[in-house]
């Protein structure tokens, strides 16, 4: 929605006569009336037609009559829509379809209480780092932080957290573009929270980022196990593998642990790089479930 | 038994399943027609593992079935499947904080329903068809568990699906919900295919044209209703006691004791019901001998 700038009467940001402070853009009204204004721009014309005679005017103007009684219709139907929450509202507005904003909005772990308990875990480690203060590393904060991402994604498609999960396998949206749809933002998200706790480690430098690459190989490799070993336990396996993999590495040296070294980070990157063509060579495998283990389920030429 | 439908809608052979050393499905064969057909069974019968075998929730061990045509084993004749799929599952979830509306639509957009217009349309139809058009903009953890179910049918009726497959959907309502709920079942099988998953025999006997009986995975009945009730003729009796020679029995609101079973020679005979012939169904061995 834009405001009329180039309104000859004046209307730029002013209150005209009918108390106006803007009016519908002559090309959005025609958008509007041919059913083409997207959302939210839409929406800001929905309430403003609704208030203002002049905008309404001139739609029956531009828009042919079926087109307009077609608008009128969906204006109606539009008035009967509850609002979106928050969450949906600000994806929208930062240009996300209504559709993947809504299918975002059901995700279990972008709610607050999930944010607001990965921000405490992650502010409780900052302060225990920095009042530590070993002069090798961040060991807790880096240990901890790419389980995060790893946690979030598991949680954020399947039966332990979801709901609506079963209602899920079912529908005809193939379960990888779903899981897809979920997982970019709550890594996204569980990323940014762990580089904001990173900035609270200055004194660390850059060895207090060592966390990122075996963050993104935990997460890649516990969605490529995924469709064999289901949902829950894929993530969990991979999560005690790396505990496992820490505390050997603390008992062997007492230097930066091997994960941390330019070795280990490098081994992290491949291992992140192959089991994401891995996860993406069995996307197939995320269109069921099983009875035994939940993704590994139809194939093509099965018994079913 | 009556003859199967002619034209089945849905049709699987063989279909079996296991769970460890337990078979939840085994060997089950059936035929749907338009039309709500009523699964009766009791706990364990497997009702729920045929459901959700048919919804493509899980795939069977071994068997085969098609639904509208189409073969759920190949990836794209279980997308039709699914396109043409209305699920209410046993425990329908609800993400809590959806409004009514905002669910359902929820639901219409993994039918890849995803223009918003055409899309909120279908929405406000199917909650008109619920008769929830007052509370769609009401958070679902503020409804009723009547209103719950109604807004978990109508994200089952959304996409107008062929094939709707209802697991229990009146366990917890109360007598008048459940009235409600059996009029919106009724209207949703005109046209379609509808399965119904149930305890209450009442809902098959004002649903349903057909109904198939489950115990231990497999069928045990398939027919008509009047079929099942016609299985207790002459096996239902009334008697001032308990008959010890029955096989169930118990007092009834008169005073008198109702018996089912293989009655005594002097035993006064009552109509049967649909449920006499659901439990004498039931006890396997009783109905062997009665249809000998």
């Amino acid at each position: 929605m834009s405001s009329d700038t180039n309104d000859t009467s004046g209307t730029n940001g002013m209150s005209d006569g009918d108390g106006m402070t803007w009016h519908v853009a002559e090309d959005d009204l025609r958008a509007y009336a041919r059913g083409e204004l997207a959302a939210p721009m839409l929406w800001s014309a929905d309430t403003h037609l609704l208030a203002c005679a002049r905008c309404r005017a001139q739609l029956a103007e531009v828009g042919d009559p079926v087109a307009l009684d077609a608008g009128w219709e969906r204006l109606d139907a539009e008035l009967d829509v509850p609002r979106p929450g928050f969450l949906e509202s600000l994806l929208v507005r930062m240009g996300v379809a209504d559709h993947t904003a809504r299918l975002l909005a059901a995700t279990p772990v972008l709610r607050r209480s999930w944010l607001g308990a990965v921000v405490a875990v992650l502010v409780i480690t900052v302060i225990a780092a920095n009042a530590a203060r070993t002069p090798e590393s961040p060991a807790m904060f880096l240990a901890l932080a790419p389980l995060l991402p790893l946690a979030g994604v598991a949680l954020s498609y399947g039966p332990v957290l979801d709901p609506t999960y079963e209602m899920a396998v079912v529908s005809p949206m193939h379960g990888f573009r779903l899981l897809l749809i979920r997982t970019v933002p709550v890594l996204a998200v569980a990323l940014v929270l762990n580089g904001l706790a990173t900035l609270a480690l200055p004194s660390y430098g850059l060895r207090a980022l060592a966390w990122l690459l075996p963050a993104l190989a935990l997460t890649a490799t516990g969605l490529a196990l995924t469709p064999r070993l289901g949902p829950v336990l894929a993530p969990g396996l991979v999560g005690g593998t790396w505990i496992v993999l820490l505390v050997v590495a603390q008992r062997t040296t007492d230097e930066t642990l091997a994960p941390y070294t330019a070795a280990g980070q490098g081994i992290a990157a491949a291992v992140a790089a192959l089991a994401a063509g891995l996860f993406y060579l069995g996307r197939d495998r995320f269109d069921s479930t099983s009875a035994r283990t939940p993704f590994a389920g139809y194939t093509d030429g099965g018994t079913a | 038994m009556s003859d199967l439908p002619t034209t089945p809608t849905v049709s699987a052979s063989g279909l079996t399943l296991r769970y460890g050393g337990t078979a939840a499905l085994d060997d089950v064969s059936v035929r749907l027609g338009e039309g709500v057909t009523g699964l009766l069974g009791p706990n364990g019968a497997g009702k729920t593992t045929l459901l959700r075998v048919l919804a493509t929730a899980v795939p069977p061990d071994k068997g085969a079935f098609t639904v509208l045509g189409n073969d759920p084993g190949t990836t794209a004749g279980r997308q039709e499947v699914r396109r043409a799929l209305g699920y209410l599952p046993q425990a329908p979830g609800f993400h809590p904080d959806f409004t009514a509306f905002e669910f359902v639509d929820y639901v219409a957009i993994l039918k890849e329903l995803t223009d918003r217009t055409a899309r909120h349309r279908e929405v406000r139809r199917v909650l008109d068809d619920v008769a929830l058009s007052d509370v769609r903009g009401k958070r679902i953890k503020k409804l009723s568990g009547g209103m719950r179910q109604r807004v978990a049918l109508a994200a089952a009726l959304v996409g107008d699906p062929g094939f709707l497959v209802l697991d229990e959907p009146t366990v917890g309502l109360d007598p008048e919900q459940r009235m409600r709920f059996r009029e919106l079942i009724a209207r949703a099988g005109e046209g379609r295919t509808v399965l119904l998953s149930t305890h209450q025999t009442e809902d098959v006997a004002m649903l349903c044209h057909r109904v198939i009986v489950m115990v231990r995975g497999r069928v045990r009945f398939e027919g008509t209703p009047a079929e099942l009730t016609a299985r207790a003729a002459g096996r239902v009796w009334s008697s001032t006691e308990r008959d010890p020679g029955a096989w169930a029995g118990w007092r009834t609101g008169t005073g008198s004791f109702r018996n089912v079973g293989e009655p005594p020679k002097d035993a006064d005979l009552v109509e049967p019901t649909l449920e006499d012939g659901y439990l004498l169904t039931l006890d396997g061995e009783a109905s062997e001998v009665a249809a000998a």
